[in-house]
């Protein structure tokens, strides 16, 4: 429980702690990092998605061009460092001459904003709709997890498709649909640990001494449904960008000025065996960040959930 | 127990092989393994298309590919060659009678692949139905056509609600493919639908949809003999995966090649060929008051701003032909002063929007474009915002696009591209007749307007010719649309095959041969 | 021993599992409810259905009779009425593309889409459970991490990217399969392995971890200080409570293989219900759509009954309940 400390530290009522079964200590910073250290592939996940961050965060001072800058008489050039390569263009140009490396650069706001606003909406709807089915109980339970059943059984993509189809393509819609669609693995793992942790001495005490509904959930449930919540999240930012970028493929991704990932890939598929860098960068974009939200994934769920451990 | 594991999750998979077994039987002609493989020497032309026929009743078509596949399977009365003149198919003569009566005098020879022999019951039975019922995709071209009366088995007369010099332009597209009346009225819509049957050169053989239609050799058709024992129409979506089937020998011809793709097909020993066609790449811009781009200027400047030829020979890769008019040669009443023409003047359109009231920083325009133009539209939205303009790109998928256009809701500026199966211009002005404009463009010139509707009922072609050509004056001077370039049909051809396309984009497979 | 009965031999087996199909069928309908609202909310967001049935240049009097036809000027709660009474007689309504009842035009891709899917799962079991198991065994040690790292990539690698790839460098360098199509074994090999990538992926590392754990357990510990031998110990004891996990994923992930057919097949021109529904979706088709989403979800349901049955039979702790 060691990660999540300092984040549900943060909420606990003072003396919820002699309540608290489960030992959350305050440990700081330095003994994470060390348990980060102590594995190989947390240690890759971590650098390769700050790196990321970084990236996304530093966008204008890393981009050499402006992103949405066309210029078609320059377009499919190879990248500068090639002995065809165009000069200035550290990884060539695209289809309509734009500089790939600050389409990248720029794209990995759009990736890091989709993938992680999605699961936010999803994490908040699953979490909300778990925590009332497993509270309540009876039929309240009963219909959220038949309305997950439904979902469950719908291929996401497809609902996606749908919506995106109707409502049409844009940034804030793909976060909200995606989370939509999303949320039913949330509302299953927090509506379990709810119906666990329900049972447990600390929670039937706060019931006893008469706290609202809203304040056990909110001051003891929640913080320790947190750790599965940041596992599966971690796995879920990774299919975002996947997603992202099927749909892209499907003509229902981020549209133009925007600048994803998903879309570059998706647009430099015709042009795989002509001019390979167009969408072989964001490909190994899309592999690297995934890959290393993976691997940090992996790593916390190792470290917070010793159940899950393998 | 270790072997009841693997037992339970055999019998699991088994259960679902003999379920997706089953489902195979009953689509065997999918599952007939070589069909891919097929080299053209066997007798066998195989065509990659992006999408599949909508359905095999010719009248409920609307789409070019639709019409490409049909055509060899039903016939018109009459066909137009590459350059719009009209030949005869299924008629021998034609002539007017009176201003809204055509006699046409019919084959005495043709059968319908099930035997029933082709008489003037045929064509009043098809012409009749596309002209009555409303249902059908391709009704509003032919409810002019209010009866068609049999003088006898082999003549008959086609009656229209007015004047209609684009009668026989109507008789030589897809609503007019002749349907055996006989073999309908005796077996329904639906039998027909699972066994056409047409007077073509080939015949139906399968359909499965979204994968391929084949087609089989007419051995009793009544014109020349039919070069192919069997036609193929696949319908691959993937650009990619068409250039792929091409370049290892799965298909002898693939539509829309990518224009990056040709050197690796020529590579390949086979050919890109290229022809114009129909459509008409195009920004078309609101007059409604208010907007900015109802001051001339302002559409004078949109036109000066784009580089149209740089579009042409990076993005679309050469294949595209410039031209300041929608009515491009082919079709009836073309100005061919303002064919292969552009303007070009950046400094110009900047100095116009300077006198339209622009000094700092240009008008807000939106501009509105289907998903399939993204990129022309990127670069025509540069080029605009170079000399000063703030675009709103709006890029929409296909059906979201048609509703906007349906309901009239774009904003200053759509980007589209409009093709004409009439080969005629009446065809590309009718967006532009007050009523039809009215929310769209409200575009309204009573000159433009009287020119119209005169040439609609005008019987006399050199009359009209000039009614359509002096629009077209009008047109480059007004602008209500600016002309990027007329597009260009970009094949991609095996070695075995010899291809040249046309303009209506129609393949007749007897158009098409194997290379010896 | 944690499996000691057999479901055969275990008393009243059959009756349990009787008696757990009938609920699990019962639970069906509501879900079934629930979907046909999610159905009809979306179908009825999409804008005018008339506008998209009727060409540009039909008249007000065509819309309005239109609208009467469909039912639409009816107060919401009606129509979901009437959507539901034709939809439990099958009728989902007219594909106006296609001008036919849209359940045939659904059911017809069904096998196709199906002959897909089970061919992608069958590839990623034979992937998985090999690689899984070894590098649970050769646990840190280079197979081991080349087996991660690639489980990793498979699933980080878009579908759509890793289809485009196979044909390229599978059938047109190499000439081995043919690129697209449906036909013989060979058309079936490059999607199914596309669509099944990200799942040998999934169960592979599911594997390795679930072997991991019981590897771990105090009977394999026995059964090793007994002096069995090792592979005895993980073919004989470690295996088959290793896979019990990947009967759970198969029944959970078949929903999301369905999702990859949509774009597995629009890549290799495979002409089933994922191409039906991308070009419906594309055309506004919504007769198709709300046919497909129906016919899809009722299959995965009764496919995820079908794997709980299975996985009840293998493991008699499970109670019916």
């Amino acid at each position: 429980m060691a990660a999540s400390s300092s984040s549900s530290s943060n909420i606990q009522l003072p003396g919820a702690d002699e309540l608290e079964p489960i030992a959350v200590r305050q440990r700081g910073f330095k003994h994470v990092l060390r348990l980060l250290l102590k594995s190989k592939t947390g240690t890759v996940g971590a650098a390769l998605v700050l790196i990321v961050v970084l990236i996304a965060v530093f966008a204008p001072l890393l981009a050499t061009h402006n992103p949405g800058q066309v210029d078609p008489i320059n377009r499919l050039k190879p990248p500068s460092w090639l002995s065809e390569g165009a000069g200035g263009h550290l990884l060539g140009t695209d289809n309509l001459g734009r500089d790939i490396w600050s389409r990248i650069v720029y794209g990995s706001r759009v990736s890091l904003i989709v993938g992680i606003g999605a699961v936010l909406v999803s994490g908040a709807i699953g979490a909300v709709l778990g925590l009332l089915a497993a509270y309540y109980g009876r039929w309240v339970d009963a219909l959220i997890m038949r309305v997950a059943d439904a979902f469950i059984a719908i291929p996401t993509i497809l609902l996606m498709l749908v919506v995106l189809a109707v409502v049409g393509p844009g940034l804030g819609t793909l976060i909200f649909v995606i989370g939509f669609t999303n949320w039913v693995s949330y509302a299953r793992v927090v509506r379990g640990e709810v119906l666990s942790i329900k049972e447990r001495d600390f929670v039937k005490a706060a019931k006893a001494v008469g706290s609202r509904n809203s304040r056990v959930i909110f001051r003891h449930i929640l913080p320790n449904v947190l750790s599965s919540f940041i596992v599966i999240s971690g796995m879920n930012v990774a299919t975002t960008i996947i997603l992202e970028a099927s749909l892209s493929f499907l003509g229902l991704g981020i549209t133009p000025p925007d600048v994803s990932w998903g879309g570059m890939l998706s647009d430099g598929r015709q042009y795989v065996a002509t001019s390979w860098w167009v969408a072989t960068f964001p490909g190994i974009a899309i592999t690297v960040t995934v890959l290393g939200v993976i691997f940090l994934g992996d790593w916390l769920r190792d470290v917070l959930d010793p159940r899950m451990k393998a | 127990m270790k072997r009841t594991w693997m037992k339970s999750i055999t019998a699991l998979v088994l259960v679902m092989l003999v379920v997706s077994g089953c489902g195979n039987a009953a689509n065997s002609p999918a599952a007939d393994p070589g069909t891919n493989n097929a080299s053209p020497n066997n007798g066998t032309l195989t065509i990659a298309n992006a999408t599949d026929i909508e359905s095999f009743d010719f009248h409920n078509n609307n789409t070019t590919v639709s019409e490409s596949v049909l055509v060899n399977m039903f016939d018109y009365l009459i066909k137009n060659d590459n350059d719009g003149n009209k030949l005869p198919v299924l008629a021998t003569s034609w002539e007017q009678v009176d201003d809204t009566t055509w006699r046409f005098v019919l084959r005495d020879d043709v059968t319908f692949h099930n035997g029933d022999s082709f008489t003037a019951a045929d064509v009043k039975f098809t012409l009749e139905r596309v002209a009555t019922d409303g249902t059908l995709k391709q009704n509003s071209l032919y409810k002019q056509i209010t009866a068609v009366n049999i003088v006898d088995d082999h003549t008959v007369d086609i009656v229209t609600d007015g004047p209609d010099p684009l009668l026989l332009n109507r008789l030589s597209r897809m609503g007019s493919g002749m349907l055996p009346s006989k073999y309908i009225e005796e077996k329904g819509m639906d039998e027909f639908l699972k066994a056409p049957v047409g007077t073509g050169p080939y015949k139906f053989g399968s359909w499965q949809r979204d994968d391929r239609v084949e087609l089989l050799k007419n051995e009793n058709y009544f014109g020349d003999a039919p070069k192919w024992d069997k036609v193929v129409f696949r319908s691959i979506p993937e650009a990619s995966t068409r250039v792929s089937e091409l370049l290892t020998g799965g298909v002898d011809i693939i539509a829309s090649v990518p224009s990056t793709d040709v050197g690796r097909i020529e590579g390949e020993g086979m050919n890109v060929v290229t022809a114009p066609i129909q459509r008409v790449l195009q920004l078309i811009l609101r007059q409604t008051e208010g907007t900015p781009t109802a001051d001339p200027k302002v559409r004078e400047a949109i036109d000066l701003a784009i580089d149209k030829k740089a579009i042409v020979d990076s993005i679309a890769g050469g294949a595209g032909i410039l031209t300041r008019t929608s009515v491009t040669p082919g079709n009836f009443g073309a100005d061919p002063s303002l064919y292969e023409q552009s303007l070009y003047d950046v400094d110009q359109a900047k100095q116009l929007l300077q006198d339209a009231g622009y000094a700092n920083g240009g008008p807000e325009v939106s501009m509105s474009v289907q998903s399939q133009y993204s990129e022309y539209a990127q670069v025509v939205g540069a080029m605009l915002t170079e000399v000063g303009f703030k675009v709103n790109l709006d890029v929409l998928e296909a059906s979201t696009f048609s509703e906007k256009m349906t309901s009239k809701t774009f904003g200053e500026i759509f980007m589209i591209g409009i093709g004409n199966s009439m080969n005629d211009a009446s065809n590309n002005y009718t967006r532009y007749l007050a009523e039809r404009a009215k929310g769209e463009t409200d575009y309204n010139n009573p000159e433009v307007e009287e020119l119209l509707q005169a040439a609609s009922q005008n019987m006399n072609p050199e009359e009209r010719e000039k009614q359509y050509q002096q629009v077209q004056q009008i047109f480059a001077k007004e602008r209500p649309a600016v002309y990027l370039f007329q597009m260009e049909g970009m094949y991609g051809v095996g070695a075995k095959v010899d291809f040249s396309p046309r303009r209506d984009e129609m393949y007749f497979a007897d158009e098409i041969s194997p290379k010896n | 021993m944690i499996l000691r009965l057999l479901p055969v031999h275990s008393p009243g087996g059959n009756e349990a599992v009787g008696k757990f199909i009938a609920k699990s069928l019962l639970q069906m309908i509501p879900v079934l409810v629930l979907i046909s609202l999610i159905v009809f909310i979306l179908v009825r967001v999409t804008g005018d259905p008339v506008a998209l049935m009727l060409p540009e240049t039909a008249t007000d009097e065509d819309r309005a009779l239109l609208t009467q036809e469909l039912g639409l000027n009816e107060p919401l709660y009606k129509q979901y009425g009437l959507f539901i009474v034709n939809a439990v007689q099958g009728d989902f309504g007219t594909s106006f593309r296609y001008n036919q009842p849209a359940l045939p035009l659904v059911l017809e891709r069904l096998p196709a889409s199906f002959e897909l899917a089970v061919a992608a799962m069958v590839f990623a079991i034979v992937i998985a459970v090999p690689a899984g198991i070894w590098s649970a065994v050769k646990r840190n040690t280079f197979s081991d991490l080349f087996i991660s790292g690639f489980s990793v990539l498979g699933k980080a690698m878009p579908n759509f990217w890793m289809g485009i790839m196979l044909i390229l460098f599978l059938s047109v360098i190499f000439k081995i399969f043919p690129v697209s199509g449906r036909g013989g074994f060979s058309h079936l090999v490059l999607p199914a392995i596309t669509l099944g990538v990200g799942l040998a992926a999934q169960m592979t590392r599911l594997i390795r971890s679930s072997m991991l754990e019981i590897l771990s357990q105090d009977y394999i510990r026995t059964a090793r200080s007994k002096g069995i031998v090792e592979a005895v110990v993980v073919g004989k004891h470690a295996l088959r409570n290793g896979l019990i996990p990947v009967v759970t994923i198969m029944s959970l992930q078949f929903t999301s293989l369905i999702g990859g057919t949509l774009i597995t097949e629009t890549v290799f021109a495979w002409p089933g219900l994922g191409q039906l529904l991308v070009s419906a979706v594309n055309t506004h088709d919504m007769a198709i759509v709300q046919a497909a989403v129906f016919v899809i979800a009722v299959f995965v349901i009764l496919m995820n009954l079908l794997t709980d049955v299975v996985y009840r039979l293998l493991d008699p702790r499970i109670k019916y309940s």
